[in-house]
């Protein structure tokens, strides 16, 4: 069948109807998607355009960066708290992060206006902690919660050892006078590790 | 009378009174001459098959395949999601929306109305009988694309493209092999970031595609594009079963009107 493989000119539409036109592909032999691009054509014409290397000021202006209000918000959080204490879960589409949340109440006392501007930042991470999300700023030790820790928790490996080892050098001196409490602290501090 | 203007235009398009060269580079022409020009009113033929074949073209949207998605559907598939900045291509700005820290964010208004118009002309394609062409170089999806060829009855080509398999199909094939009516890319680059060698052998055979275009790949070669994203899974799994229910609903379509030809004939 009779065709025209110029691709760089016009589009694919016009090389047929022209070919049509010319009477170089017959009536008969028209193609079937002729009639619907002639109905519903597409929203741009498909004429081959050459990749030229792109103009830098044009870029700008026609593709925008896209930024938010609360960005300001969030920058500062990032910069204070670094990632933020959990996981972002990405396959959750209604996940709420740390970050957003604190984006949130941001905005609500910043809304309600009893709060100094300069205070605003404060005022969230302590209204945040109140709700019990632990927020632990970069460098620095993380903010106590409310309740205390468990004593158990303080407890270090290297110091009980430590202190076995102390025990063990004590129990030579003093074994015949205490043997029984230096086995039982020995057996309890074996448990505990 | 919708059927009449079908005929008067698709006169025009052939009638001699268009002003312009042959191989015009610019389509402006045609729309204007083609109101410009008025020749008389050719008969229509009333014959059953005609009317089957033009009273669709007459309906905007005929197969109501804007009810198969909505713009939150595209959202929540994720085909806002295009490249990085550096890898942007400049044809491809227009369907930006913007770029949030350096990921380029494709306008999903713009992408629901191209992907109504590729839909559109996939399910009148598919109504008349057309042959539909599935290519999709990535092998993450390639078992993907073939089953929605194999389920909706139309052909997928996922493997390497040897070099004239369309235009030197006479002899690769056999000589009287019927190509494709129409190209599907779901994805238009090849494995190293090219555009597929489909595309331009498409144009060169006169065939017209629809592709799936990223923000890194070159639209201008394709006939109806759809911006969208082509790396995640469900996109892609969108896109081929959109294309799988367009079809299927076409043929049935058509299967319907033939029926009802039938049933009137004999009545």
């Amino acid at each position: 069948m009779a065709g025209s493989r110029l691709e760089k000119f016009g589009t694919v539409f016009t090389r047929v109807r022209d070919l049509m036109r010319a009477g170089v592909i017959k009536h008969e032999h028209k193609p079937i998607w002729f009639d619907v691009y002639a109905a519903f054509p597409p929203k741009r014409e498909p004429l081959f355009e050459k990749h030229l290397r792109k103009v830098r000021k044009q870029t700008e202006d026609s593709v925008p960066e896209i930024f938010y209000k609360e960005d300001e918000i969030r920058a500062k959080f990032f910069e204070v708290y670094g990632n933020g204490p959990r996981a972002f879960e990405l396959l959750k589409s209604n996940f709420v992060s740390p970050c957003q949340r604190f984006v949130m109440k941001y905005s609500e006392l910043e809304s309600r206006g009893d709060v100094k501007p300069e205070a605003l930042f404060e005022e969230t991470a302590k209204a945040l902690l109140a709700e019990g999300v632990l927020l632990r700023k970069r460098g620095g030790p993380a903010q106590m919660a409310t309740e205390s820790r468990d004593p158990l928790l303080n407890m270090k490996l290297t110091e009980m050892l430590a202190d076995q080892q102390r025990d063990t050098e004590t129990e030579t001196d003093v074994s015949e006078k205490r043997p029984q409490e230096a086995d039982s602290t020995d057996s309890q501090s074996s448990s505990k590790i | 009378m919708a059927a009449g203007i079908l005929t008067r235009v698709s006169q025009a398009l052939r009638g001699p009174r268009l002003v312009g060269a042959v191989l015009s580079g610019h389509g402006h022409t045609l729309s204007t001459a083609a109101a410009a020009a008025k020749p008389p009113a050719a008969p229509i033929d009333d014959t059953g098959e005609t009317k089957i074949l033009n009273f669709p073209l007459t309906q905007p949207d005929f197969f109501r395949l804007s009810e198969l998605y909505t713009i939150k559907d595209l959202f929540e598939a994720r085909v806002h999601l295009g490249h990085k900045k550096g890898c942007r291509h400049r044809l491809m700005e227009p369907y930006l929306f913007g770029s949030r820290l350096d990921v380029d964010i494709l306008d999903l208004d713009q992408t629901a109305e191209h992907l109504q118009r590729a839909l559109n002309f996939t399910a009148h394609v598919a109504y008349r009988g057309g042959i539909i062409l599935f290519i999709s170089r990535r092998r993450q999806f390639g078992h993907l694309v073939e089953t929605t060829a194999r389920e909706c009855g139309e052909y997928a080509h996922t493997r390497y493209w040897q070099g004239g398999l369309l235009t030197n199909a006479p002899v690769q094939y056999s000589p009287g092999v019927r190509l494709p009516d129409l190209i599907i890319f779901l994805s238009t680059l090849n494995n190293v970031f090219q555009p597929h060698v489909g595309i331009r052998d498409a144009a060169k055979m006169n065939i017209p595609t629809i592709g799936v275009v990223d923000s890194n790949c070159n639209p201008s070669l394709i006939t109806y594009p759809v911006p969208g994203n082509d790396d995640t899974p469900a996109t892609m799994e969108m896109y081929c079963r959109l294309f799988k229910m367009t079809i299927n609903r076409a043929k049935d379509k058509r299967r319907q009107m033939e029926l009802l030809r039938g049933i009137s004939a004999s009545v």
